[in-house]
Order: C-alpha cells, then structure tokens, then sequence
C-alpha cells in the first residue's frame, strides 16, 4: 500500500555566507491516506523546514519526495504552486488571513487561484465555514473576530479546495487553551472524516490527538 | 488554472480604493502628465492653424509677392522699381501664371462731402482680384476697360465706406482724392481675421482701409511716373508656386545686371518653412510632457515597491495558498495599470476643459485633434506599463516562506 506522502532521503542545507547549515539530513517517512500525523521536536530541530518543504513551498536540497503519486522534488516552481492550490492546505500559527478581505473572500481566496468561477466559489465558501460552525459571520472581516474564529477561518481556507493532505503548523499556538481545544476537536473530526493531517507542534498534550507522532531531533527523525 | 485579467482588476480596484489619499496623489501626477501633452500640443495646432488662416486670407499658397530687397545695398542705383514696360516682358515670360498684378501705392487722405479719412489707395490691375483671392461683393471690380481708359474710378474698402458714407450708399457717388474725384463702382468684401490674442481685434482690419484704382489711371493722372514698387503673381498650384518663384528669380536678375534688387516671397515657401519649425516645436514639446509624465511614472514606482514591501506578507499568504508568481506579476501590473488608466482619463477630461477655457480667453476655438488624445493616452498608458513592471518584478520574486513570516 502506497502512502500519500512518501519520502526517502530528504536533505535540506541553508547556506548562509561561506557556512552551510543542515536542516535535514537524510529524512526517509511514509504518511498514508487518511493518517493524522504529529510532528514533534524542540525549536531548531528542522521541523518547520520539513513542513515547508512537504508543503511544496520549498524544495529539498537532495532526496525524493512523491505526494498523491507525483515526484515533486523535481518539479518547477509554477508547477509546485498548482500542487499547493490543489493538493495541499495550510493552517498556520498566526492564521495569515489576509485583513482587508472579509471572511468569506479570504476562504474564496484559493477558488479564485483554481479558476473556479465567482458564483461556485462564493456557495462553496460558504459551505465550509458552515461547517466550522462561522456561517453566520461571512461578512466580518478577520480583525471583527476572536482568535479561535479566525483560526477555523483559516481551516476553512484550508479545505475549500479538498486539498489531499492539510498542513497545520502549531495551529493552537496563540490561542487560549479553550479556543485551542475547539480547534483540535476540530481537526480530529476532520480526521474522522478522513482526512490526512500533518500537525507540527512542540506541545506534546497536542500531539495527543494524533494517530502518528514522529519526532525530529537535529534534522533527523529520533 | 490562473487567476483572470477581471479578478486581478477587481482586486487592484478594491486596493485603489483601501488606500484613498496615496490613490489621490499618484493620481495627481498622472493626470498633469496627460493634461499637459493634450492641452500644450493642441495649443501648437492652434496656432498653426490661425497662422495658415492667416495665410489663405492673404492670397493663399499659390501666391508670389515681389518688392525691392531692403537687404540689398543698391550702390550702382539701380532701380527699384518696374516699368511698365518690364511689366510687360515679365508677363509674357511666365505665361504658366495664372495672375500678374503690378500695383502701386501711397498713404492719402480720402474725403467726402465733409467727411476726411486716411486710406491706402493702390494703382492695380483687374488680376489684383485673382491674386489676393478678394474681390468687389458690392458694386463691381476694375476691369481691362477701365486699365485701358485710366479711368477715374475706384473701388473702397469697407472701413473707408463706413467712415466717409456712414449708412449712405456709396456706388456711384464721387469721392476727392489728391484734388481728383473717383467714382465710387464698387466695395471690397470685409475682411476679417481674429486676432490671435487679447480682445476681439480684426488681424486684417487694415486691408479695408484700402482704395483701389486702375495703375493707369495712377500713373498718367497722379504720380506721371510709372515706377512700379510691387508686383504680385499667383501660380496654378502650391506646387508650382515654389517653381515659378525660381523662374522670377533669375529673371529680375536678368533685368539688374545680375544684382538682387528685388526680394521674392513666396507663401508655400513660407508655409512650408512653418510646417517643419511648428513640427519641431511639436516634437519638443511632446518629449518634455513625455518626462513630466516619466517623472510620475518613477514617482509611482517607488510607491507601488513601498506598496509591496507592506504587502509582503499578503503575498506570502497568497503564493501559499496556490497563486502562481505570474498571478502575483499580473496583479501588481494591473494595479498600476489601473491607477494610470484613471489618472490618464481624468486628464484627457481636464485637459479638453482647459482647453475650452483657453479657447473661450483667446475668442478662438482650440480643438484638441484626436490623434492628439490618443498620442497623451497612450504614453501614460506605456508608462504606466514600464513603472508597473519593477514594482511587480519584486513582489512575484518573494520566497513565500521568507514572506510568509515577514513583520
């Protein structure tokens, strides 16, 4: 059985000036359909980077890296942000919604990118954020809302495109512990649903909920 | 799979509109650009085209005019004048003219009954009428007859009739100039060009001061002499007049021992002199207006970089959630394009209501032509295009993750 997300031998090295700094070195990990994964580690340990680069917003330094069946390791920039549109969504830890657009745009956004039309795009919007229990805030704009709004905000913008797979990186970080509860009942349910979740988080109470926890220790899988 | 050319307008609209004041005053800078080039290089056309009205009115471009050189220092003393006889020779060496007219004359005092008025009386013959494209519209104009009788008569401009005859009608009535009555067969049309300046002076009001009598009757009844200052030829076209004008040349030279006694004038000459210092003129103007506009264009530049340094993050957002660097590219463009597109738009309109202010200030219509406007819209627009593109080089080369965590 074939993982939605397999990756042998992922090394990521930051140059900075004469000095190269390794990130990973040498990440081998099977993620399979419908699996919750925690990634775990202390701050620095290349957590973040491995997210980046299996979110397709970086490209690994070496190694192979296949999502949903396609080898993205070597694949161009243009083509990566097709995958990100319509494999991939993102929960962040500052939500990154963006302020001068309303709720409902803002989980429109990646519609727009895909080239849905405006009609589709508004009734699916709308759908989702029913779903994260917002249907009745769609005119707000991000700054009208409290912080576990904005973030199942965010979680909508993440699966209004049915992405694949859907990436949260400490997505409860700046939330109080009610608000930061809701949101992981949340993901839970989406896992229920069978969804593929990879979380990153530091916070091992968090990492709880996860079916998988794969911890990093100095860019490597400990 | 891209965003459309509409979503990225919508998206540049509604940040136009977010952003109010800076909107304004880029805006501001466009608008003067574009206003400057259709109202300076209308204003060129207005002048160029009352300075060929001008022109017509004076005999048109066919028209060739001689009198003595004033350049040239006449030390063997020939003389500055034809004869009648020269007149004669001359005529019958260019029969390709389709008019000769010798004239003379001299600044008296015309009256009336009791009535006094100074006035240009000129010696002419009926070709006078050819020449000058002006003839009688009331009563008749000299004719060969009256040439070859020397007749005492005379045909009046209006502003003499208005001044000696008031309402009166003047045809047939005798009017006393240098103690010899004329009579009176017929009035010149009015002349009339406005000038191209303050108040509502005629440029041509002097033409109608004019008294015109046979040359003969001049000669042999006034001075005795026929010394023949000017000679005026018209040619069968614009382009034959430039010909014809170098015809003239050597033949006056032949007539002065090879001295250039005489100055030949012709108007296609002049007109054509006109068109090339006018186009230079045009062509400056337009560059300095193409600066002005350029020096917006950078203005707006360094506001549309500033534009995307604050929104560094936004784009991180949005490259993060599939927008490809080329939407990104198209976006900005677009929000520059657009905010030219309305500068360029506002300035078309303020400047055709300068234009018409001007217009209403001189007394005389400035149009501004259409491939004036579309010359002043479509370098906004191309500025706007090049200083949009930097700008939106920029944006679209962000590392997302480094945008997406930028504060």
């Amino acid at each position: 059985m074939n993982g939605i997300i397999e990756i042998s031998g992922i090394e990521k090295e930051y140059r900075m000036g004469k000095i190269t700094v390794p990130a990973l070195r040498g990440i081998d990990l099977t993620i399979m359909q419908g699996e919750f994964v925690a990634i775990m580690g202390p701050s620095g340990s290349g957590k973040s980077t491995l997210m980046h680069i299996l979110g397709c917003l970086d490209t690994p330094t070496s190694g192979d890296y296949f999502l949903d069946g396609e080898k993205i390791s070597a694949m161009k920039k243009s083509k990566l942000a097709a995958i990100r549109n319509s494999k991939i969504g993102f929960v962040f830890q500052t939500f990154n919604l963006l302020p001068h657009l309303n709720v409902q745009k803002n989980v429109e956004l990646p519609l727009m990118y895909s080239g849905v039309s405006p009609r589709k795009r508004a009734a699916r919007a709308r759908e989702v954020l029913s779903d994260v229990g917002l249907g009745d805030r769609l005119r707000h704009k991000p700054s009208e809302l409290s912080g576990g709004q904005r973030q199942r905000v965010a979680i909508a913008r993440a699966l209004v495109n049915n992405p694949a797979i859907i990436f949260a990186d400490e997505p409860t970080g700046n939330l109080d512990s009610v608000s930061g509860s809701d949101i992981l009942t949340i993901f839970s349910n989406l896992h229920a649903k069978g969804h593929t979740i990879v979380m990153v988080t530091h916070d091992s109470a968090v990492a709880t909920r996860a079916s998988t926890r794969v911890n990093i220790v100095d860019g490597l899988i400990g | 799979m891209a965003i459309s050319i509409k979503e990225s307008i919508v998206a540049g609209v509604t940040d136009f509109w977010s952003r109010k004041i800076r909107s304004a005053v880029t805006i501001l800078g466009i608008l003067l650009g574009t206003m400057s080039i259709i109202v300076v290089l209308s204003l060129v056309n207005g002048i160029y085209s009352t300075t060929t009205a001008w022109m017509t009115e004076r005999g048109g471009l066919t028209k060739i005019a001689i009198d003595n050189n004033r350049e040239y220092d006449n030390a063997q003393n020939l003389p500055e004048y034809f004869t009648l006889q020269e007149i004669e020779l001359i005529k019958s060496l260019i029969p390709e003219a389709t008019a000769v007219n010798p004239q003379m004359s001299s600044w008296l005092s015309m009256s009336y009954r009791d009535k006094k008025e100074n006035g240009l009386l000129m010696g002419v013959y009926p070709d006078y009428a050819l020449v000058e494209e002006w003839t009688a519209d009331r009563g008749r104009f000299i004719n060969d007859f009256d040439v070859n009788q020397s007749a005492d008569v005379v045909v009046i401009g209006t502003k003499i009739r208005d001044e000696l005859f008031g309402s009166k009608n003047p045809l047939g009535q005798f009017i006393t100039i240098n103690d010899r009555r004329l009579q009176v067969i017929g009035i010149m049309e009015h002349k009339f060009l406005k000038n191209n300046g303050i108040g509502n002076a005629n440029a041509l009001g002097w033409m109608n001061r004019r008294a015109l009598i046979p040359l003969s009757t001049m000669i042999h009844k006034g001075t005795g002499q026929d010394h023949i200052e000017e000679l005026t030829v018209k040619a069968a076209s614009p382009e034959e007049a430039i010909d014809l004008k170098y015809k003239l040349e050597a033949i006056l030279l032949n007539l002065r021992a090879g001295q250039p006694v005489f100055r030949i004038e012709s108007n296609m000459e002049q007109a054509e002199e006109m068109q090339k210092n006018f186009q230079t003129m045009r062509i400056i103007i337009f560059f300095i207006s193409l600066v002005s506009l350029f020096v917006a264009g950078i203005v707006i530049s360094n506001i549309m970089l500033a534009t995307v340094q604050e929104r560094t993050r936004e784009i991180g957002i949005r490259l993060a959630v599939g927008a490809r660097r080329t939407d990104i590219f198209i976006q900005i463009v677009v929000q520059t394009i657009i905010i030219f597109i309305i500068g360029g738009f506002i300035g078309v309109v303020v400047g055709l209501s300068l234009l018409s202010v001007v217009s209403g200030y001189l007394g005389q219509p400035i149009i501004a032509a259409r491939w004036v406007i579309i010359t002043a819209v479509a370098s906004t627009l191309c500025v706007g295009a090049i200083t949009g593109i930097f700008p939106a080089l920029k944006a679209c080369n962000l590392d997302p993750i480094k945008a997406l965590h930028y504060e």
